[in-house]
């Protein structure tokens, strides 16, 4: 109970709540702003955090994130360009809604299930993460190497439209993380004499880099200029009771849903955003009206999205693995901030736990008064043009990629990635698997080689404890189960082809 | 601009050859058989095998080596991109003896203009982003922005 009482006088302090409100409007308007995503409202905050106390770093990104990932629903709905590619999968269908007058309908929506679903996550990562920690506790190097590869599996597999590509991407960002002095044998790699290559590449620099300043790359090559928002009005609030009784269903499916899909190592909120909307059109008894301005599947997916991003937490604080890019980033400040995540710090530091829970709900409460002024404000956001803020970014990256560590190495880090991102994505290789591989190469590799020296070089140690060898399995199932379900529908389709 | 796959898959396969060959100098640590060496070949390996499969599908679908989307043809889209890296690198090579301030002023401005942001709401959002930056960094979190030739 203690732990619990610091922890609420850890979080209700003024400048603890003050951080957190900054963060929400600044995670309100860069979400809401198109082509930044909540990973890009990340990075940028992060060199802010860096300054502050573990609590309230940690508020922020907890609040900035979801603020942001709710907010890409404003222009998605105004103008149909969602503000963060979580908002992707139903802005059509909300933009629907507001050609048919039905705007503040489908904000409404997007604001109390945004809501509802964070809180759902919040609630599964209160109950799981410390019950899973208790079983973490008994993890071994094995245990650790299976689920760190499970993760960049996942993150492969689940979140590219191409596995090689996707793959390409991984093993560049692995390739990255061993450049330095850290590794098992503390021998220098890659550094080619340079001092500063030595302590490594640091990867807040190199996401920067690739998120945002390969976002600023592309506005340069398409400046695009968006059209003028369509006017809502009306109130926001209207049938949200109607809308809570009617599609409860829907709700409990995309929290439920959204918080799995957020858990999977890898797997983050758009991709629980598709499958919730995916899910609800098939299982829908009126399928026909998706697509033509329908509420029924943007409840079902904008409670995914905003429930994942809690379940994203489980095994990034359980385990240390991001559950999506958001989390990567957010290890990587849980570490410099001396929070190092794993089981041992619900035993150790049970009162930040119970602050970043507690942030949690705080950050999805504040979200319907703050969402509801944003979505009244957003015109104004919205005509900002980007050529003067493109540039605006391009400075502030500069300067939080100096900030790291206070030298110009962390500058050309970041335009390399920066450069490197551009053309990863021109090219259709997505650049999330990259900074999972440059966030968890470390631990794959120290887990790999640690069990190999204990296992005396045989594979068969990695399968022989049990939960070791049952997420072995589930590694290897990941990968061999797209291969067999192509062999099925080979055999299947044959005789329809010959036919 | 898409960069047909199999050109992609040689510069990975140069890649792996590359970080094969260095990682095989690595040395190994004395009575132990897994060391430094041992993760740098397995990416190696890694990004060859991609390298094959890019090379194999990029064959199949050959259609120029570069296939040049509509932005790519135009001249000056090519010299947008190199004016904002050659911003970053003139911040880089620069900030210490020009200074935050101005370096970061001029910077905005040649940016704003570039993208065609008239003369005078460029030099206002210039100055006011440029001090809002200093303020928040240098003031509020302390870091030692490079005063240059504002400096004592």
């Amino acid at each position: 109970m203690s732990a619990i009482q610091t922890a609420l006088g850890l979080v209700f302090q003024p400048s603890v709540l003050i951080t957190i409100l900054f963060s929400a409007v600044f995670g309100l308007i860069v979400g809401a702003i198109p082509g930044l995503t909540a990973t890009m409202a990340i990075a940028l905050l992060v060199p802010v955090t860096f300054f502050m106390d573990p609590v309230p770093a940690v508020g922020a990104m907890v609040t900035c994130s979801a603020m942001a990932i709710f907010a890409g629903d404003i222009p998605g709905t105004l103008l149909r360009i969602p503000g963060t590619p979580a908002s992707a999968a139903y802005t059509d269908e909300a933009y629907a809604m507001t050609r048919n007058g039905q705007g503040e309908v489908a904000l409404g929506a997007n604001l109390l299930f945004s809501a509802i679903g964070g809180l759902f996550g919040t609630a599964v990562l209160i109950l799981l993460a410390p019950a899973l920690a208790e079983v973490a506790l008994q993890f071994s190097s094995f245990e650790y190497f299976w689920l760190a590869l499970l993760g960049l599996t996942c993150a492969v597999f689940i979140g590219s439209s191409s596995r090689v590509k996707g793959l390409v991407s991984l093993f560049l960002g692995l390739l990255v993380s061993t450049i330095g002095l850290n590794n098992p044998a503390g021998v220098p790699r890659f550094t080619f004499g340079n001092t500063e290559l030595i302590g490594g590449i640091d990867f807040i620099a190199a996401m920067i880099g690739l998120f945002a300043v390969s976002e600023v790359f592309r506005f340069v090559i398409a400046p695009g200029s968006l059209s003028a928002p369509k006017a809502v009005t009306g109130s926001l609030l209207r049938g949200w009771g109607r809308m809570m009784v009617q599609y409860w269903r829907q709700q409990v499916r995309g929290n439920v849903v959204g918080t799995a899909i957020g858990i999977l190592p890898g797997a983050g909120a758009d991709i629980a955003a598709w499958v919730s909307y995916a899910m609800s059109k098939k299982l829908s008894r009126t399928p026909e009206k998706f697509g033509t301005g329908h509420v029924e599947g943007i409840i079902e997916s904008t409670s995914a999205n905003n429930a994942a991003l809690a379940g994203a937490w489980v095994p990034a604080l359980v385990f240390g693995i991001p559950g999506d890019s958001i989390t990567a980033i957010v290890i990587g400040v849980l570490y410099l901030k001396n929070m190092n995540p794993g089981p041992t710090i619900f035993l150790n530091n049970p009162q930040y736990i119970y602050a970043v829970f507690i942030i949690f709900i705080l950050a999805n409460l504040v979200m319907l008064p703050l969402g509801w002024a944003a979505m009244k404000g957003a015109g104004y956001v919205l005509r900002i043009p980007r050529r003067i803020l493109m540039p605006c970014i391009l400075m502030f990256c500069i300067v939080g990629a100096f900030a790291i560590n206070n030298s110009v190495f962390g500058i050309t880090v970041m335009l390399v990635f920066g450069i490197l991102g551009f053309v990863m994505e021109e090219n259709d290789i997505p650049v999330a698997p990259c900074i999972l591989g440059i966030v968890l190469g470390r631990m794959v590799e120290e887990n790999f080689v640690t069990s190999m020296i204990k296992s005396n070089g045989s594979f068969a140690g990695f399968f022989e404890r049990p939960i070791a060898g049952v997420l072995g399995a589930a590694t290897i199932l990941v990968w061999v189960l797209p291969l067999l379900m192509l062999l099925w529908s080979r055999r299947g389709g044959r005789p329809h082809t010959a036919a | 601009m898409r960069i047909n796959d199999a050109l992609i898959g040689c510069v990975l396969l140069v890649l792996a050859v590359a970080v094969y060959l260095y990682a095989r100098t690595l040395p190994a640590i004395p009575g132990q058989e897994y060391g430094a060496a041992v993760f740098p070949v397995l990416i190696a390996f890694g990004l060859g095998g991609c390298g094959v499969a890019l090379v194999a599908a990029g064959i199949r679908h050959w259609n120029g080596a570069v296939v040049w989307n509509d932005w790519a043809r135009t001249h000056h889209v090519w010299s947008k991109l190199a004016v904002v890296v050659a911003l970053v690198l003139a911040y880089i090579l620069l900030s210490e003896t020009i200074g935050f301030i101005p370096l970061s002023i001029l910077i905005l401005l040649i940016f704003l203009a570039m993208m065609g942001v008239r003369w005078w709401v460029a030099a206002l959002v210039a100055v006011a982003a440029t001090l809002l930056i200093h303020q928040t960094f240098s003031a509020l979190l302390r870091v030692p922005l490079p005063p240059g030739l504002l400096g004592p």
